[in-house]
């Protein structure tokens, strides 16, 4: 019984302990990080399960941290919505690290312990962002996610450091102004907590300051996403990032800026502020139109695959802000959907990424020529997430965008229906690209001749710490799409607000 | 609030931000940021919240300008100055003269400045004001709400700064080889900057900096002060020592592994805490259940007792990892020579 009540705060529990475990562990020994951080996100991931399968059954659940009752203290509070998006995370997390075992010795051998603390303090964040009722609680965790992507960004090789000073300015700006955006609501209210600011503001719609602060707010999130054209950070950020940094990041980062975005729109501010009083609905889905063309056509024009895929990221989270704002059933439960898939295709291609520049060494297309014949496993579940990434039935990128189009079509907004068309040609058209240079082009030895010592390795199938996660995540690709239509009735419906 | 004042100060403030901007010599930017913080840390001590301005003091015109500087010296001093404008640089004045105005459409409907009837001292603040005291027993509001009500947010601000040295070591720390390690120690011997009077004066200054940091962090129930500030004192007395001597001293007494070892151990202390409460059967950070281990306790008196515990963890893992940062700073990562 005690336990089932502590649930809530068990899922955090698990890596912020880990990360101390890993950290004094790795000035003895670093044979012992790895096995702490799978350890400490599998706890993640049985207890994330524990609670969405207890808001199943009993409905909202709320913890109050240090006993003290809302407003006064702060309180988590889990619903179908985060219960859905915890789970999604703990899963991702644990799928990233499972898999970096082989990539950090190999790229980071000198800086195992750090990596995995930083790793798990990334995953407590956004585990933390997910669950938290708080909007400053919120903040505070967003700055622990933040600076360990940075410094896990900035660990990698060549212009890894740039481009993580870049994201650290962007990131900081964000920050600065869902800080400001809090402030102001603190100011208009003199409360924190989401639930009482949204009982609180009804009365104070009119207000500038409130307008205000819900413009900065969601600005400061925009820029965390990057939603087009705040999007500048992301793609050589998450290009230069280590491999196993990039698995965790690309799925997760955006995925839970988005979720956040929800619960801020329509859980601390009201459906009603958001759609009828902020009135910027159409613009904002034209942002999303913005977004999702010029991220698939600066896709198009890349010829680095990682790169390609950092670009596809900006155009799904066009996907995900214009299907909330399409402000009907449909596109928001698209959205939230699209949530869980978009974090495992992009986990499942990021994986065979990972995959080829342990091999190869390089994620350029022609480091890909004739790899469907010396690893037929990677490059099958690569076939997967590409599939889904275009949104072939039965893989799951199908049916999100699917609900997309369908709310798409009841709010009338064909332009939005026409960006998730082309962006769906798009994707088609880079991903049977890649998938003829696997297929056709024969195999090149980028290592020239005379590097043949023992060192090298051989290009073939990856060792199991990485072929497992990957084959595990593309199935359940598959497994999602076969099960949607269950998980849109038993979980998604109910997240959507009422009144929509 | 003494209006005259305000306005003195704050127009230091717009002045020394624009020279920050626009000054061409890093170091003098570095310095003049530091004024800033002080005269911010004054601004914060006039308007009442008398524990901000401490930790301004400690920690943005103390060792951030140190690390500031510490940042300049291993980089460099010059500054490329670029006098056109580009477009990035007319959409940035754009945008920021975008969101000064939205700011000041929103200042409009603000409440006047410590106006008694403003939500923010309407709406929570009576409860603190009139129950801290009745709740927890301890007389520093600020510490209560900091330590105990919005408890675990402090918690995952120590783990913002145990993530931050983290980062600093997993970004500047450079291992280096047995036969290298072996030519630093012969070559390092020579001291480049021993000053007798300065040596002298600050080694007479340490104790009683640690001494009023421990102060500052029992003290923090019933005064401005706690854990953050007491921590940072107590590492800017080792940043000082690293400052004045030079990093050999300094590592003797702290070698890096026990600093490592330090930080873990106050953040864990914190969290530990928590996790004790979790244990014995209440909510995360319920520190009145720790009534149940510590002797003749009541459970108002455990949370007083279960905030120093938190606090002592807070200062250790700030002292530990100021000193970790500063060392990676100064050193470049190598752990050789400091500045």
């Amino acid at each position: 019984m005690i336990y089932s009540e502590q649930l809530p705060i068990l899922l955090m529990i698990f890596p912020l302990f880990a990360a101390f475990a890993i950290s004094v562990t790795g000035v003895f020994h670093t044979r012992y990080c790895y096995p702490v951080a799978v350890c400490a996100l599998i706890g993640s991931l049985y207890t994330s399960v524990g609670v969405l399968f207890e808001v199943l059954e009993k409905g909202v659940i709320h913890y109050r941290l240090g006993g003290w009752p809302p407003p006064f203290g702060i309180e988590y509070v889990i619903d179908y919505l985060n219960g859905l998006v915890l789970v999604v995370v703990s899963f991702v997390s644990l799928g990233a690290v499972i898999f970096s075992k082989e990539s950090v010795k190999q790229e980071l051998p000198d800086k195992i312990p750090q990596f995995y603390t930083l790793f798990v303090l990334l995953v407590t964040g956004l585990l933390g962002m997910t669950v938290t009722g708080d909007a400053f609680n919120l903040y505070v965790l967003l700055e622990i996610s933040a600076l360990a992507t940075y410094a896990l960004i900035a660990m990698g090789k060549g212009r890894a450091m740039f481009s993580s000073f870049i994201y650290v300015i962007m990131g900081t700006l964000g920050a600065c102004f869902y800080l400001l955006g809090v402030g102001h609501l603190y100011i208009m209210t003199g409360s924190l907590n989401m639930g009482d600011l949204y009982t609180l503001m009804p009365d104070l719609y009119a207000s500038h300051a409130i307008l205000v602060a819900f413009l900065l707010i969601l600005v400061g999130i925009w820029i965390k996403m990057a939603f087009f054209p705040l999007h500048g950070w992301l793609p050589n950020a998450y290009t230069y990032a280590p491999t196993a940094t990039s698995c965790l990041i690309a799925p997760l980062m955006t995925k839970v800026s988005v979720y956040i975005m929800i619960r801020i729109m329509f859980s601390t501010f009201s459906p009603a502020f958001v759609f009828n009083t902020f009135a910027a609905a159409n613009v904002i889905v034209w942002m999303a139109v913005a977004a999702i063309i010029g991220g698939s056509i600066l896709a198009l024009a890349q010829t680095d695959f990682k790169k390609m895929l950092t670009y596809l990221i900006v155009a799904e989270v066009g996907y995900m802000v214009g299907g909330i704002w399409l402000a009907n059933r449909h596109g928001i439960t698209g959205a939230i959907l699209h949530i869980v898939n978009d974090a495992l295709m992009t986990l499942c291609l990021f994986l065979v990424v990972g995959i080829i520049v342990y091999k190869t060494k390089g994620h350029q297309f022609n480091n890909m020529q004739g790899l469907y014949k010396k690893m037929p496993i990677t490059m099958a579940a690569f076939t997967i997430g590409a599939l889904s990434m275009i949104g072939v039935p039965p893989t799951a990128g199908f049916f999100s965008k699917w609900y997309l189009i369908l709310g798409a079509i009841d709010s009338g907004q064909w332009s939005f229906m026409a960006a998730l068309l082309f962006s769906s040609l798009v994707n088609a058209v880079l991903f049977f690209r890649v998938i003829e240079i696997g297929y056709f082009e024969p195999f090149a030895d980028h290592h020239g001749h005379g590097h043949h010592d023992g060192a090298a390795i051989a290009i073939d199938e990856a060792p199991l710490s990485m072929l497992a996660p990957l084959v595990v995540v593309a199935l359940s690709l598959i497994i999602l799409g076969v099960y949607a239509g269950y998980i849109v009735t038993n979980v998604i419906q109910f997240a959507v607000p009422a009144g929509i | 609030m003494i209006w005259q004042l305000d306005l003195i100060i704050l127009t230091l403030i717009i002045l020394c931000a624009f020279a920050t901007i626009s000054v061409q010599d890093l170091l003098s930017a570095a310095i003049i940021f530091g004024a800033y913080s002080f005269l911010m840390c004054l601004l914060w001590t006039e308007m009442g919240s008398v524990d901000v301005g401490f930790t301004e003091a400690a920690v943005g015109a103390g060792v951030g300008t140190v690390f500031c500087i510490a940042a300049v010296f291993q980089t460099t001093r010059k500054v490329k100055v670029d006098h056109q404008m580009n477009p990035s640089k007319f959409i940035g004045l754009l945008a920021a003269s975008f969101i000064g105005i939205v700011l000041l459409i929103a200042q409009g409907d603000f409440p006047a400045w410590a106006d008694p009837d403003s939500p923010a001292s309407r709406y929570l603040s009576p409860h603190f004001i009139t129950n801290t005291i009745a709740e927890t027993s301890v007389p520093n509001i600020v510490t209560s709400v900091l330590a105990d009500y919005r408890g675990f947010d402090t918690m995952f601000e120590t783990a913002v700064i145990f993530a931050a040295g983290v980062a600093v070591f997993a970004i500047l720390r450079r291992g280096r080889g047995k036969e290298e390690n072996d030519q630093a120690v012969a070559a390092g011997t020579e001291d480049v900057n021993q000053d007798l009077i300065i040596q002298w004066i600050c080694r007479q200054l340490v104790p009683f900096m640690q001494l009023f940091a421990l102060y500052v962090v029992a003290h923090g129930h019933h005064s401005p002060g706690g854990g953050f500030q007491g921590g940072v004192i107590l590492g800017a007395s080792f940043i000082l020592l690293q400052l004045t001597y030079d990093l050999k001293t300094v590592l003797q007494r702290m070698s890096e592994r026990w600093n490592v070892l330090l930080g873990n151990l106050g953040v864990f202390i914190y969290a530990g805490i928590g996790l004790l409460c979790l244990v014995l059967g209440a909510n995360f950070l319920d520190y009145s259940v720790l009534s149940k281990i510590l002797p003749a306790t009541s459970p108002i008196m455990a949370r007083s007792h279960g905030m120093l515990g938190i606090e002592i963890g807070v200062a250790i893992a700030v002292m530990a990892i100021m000193i970790g940062i500063y060392t990676n700073l100064s050193s470049h990562g190598d752990h050789e020579q400091g500045l």
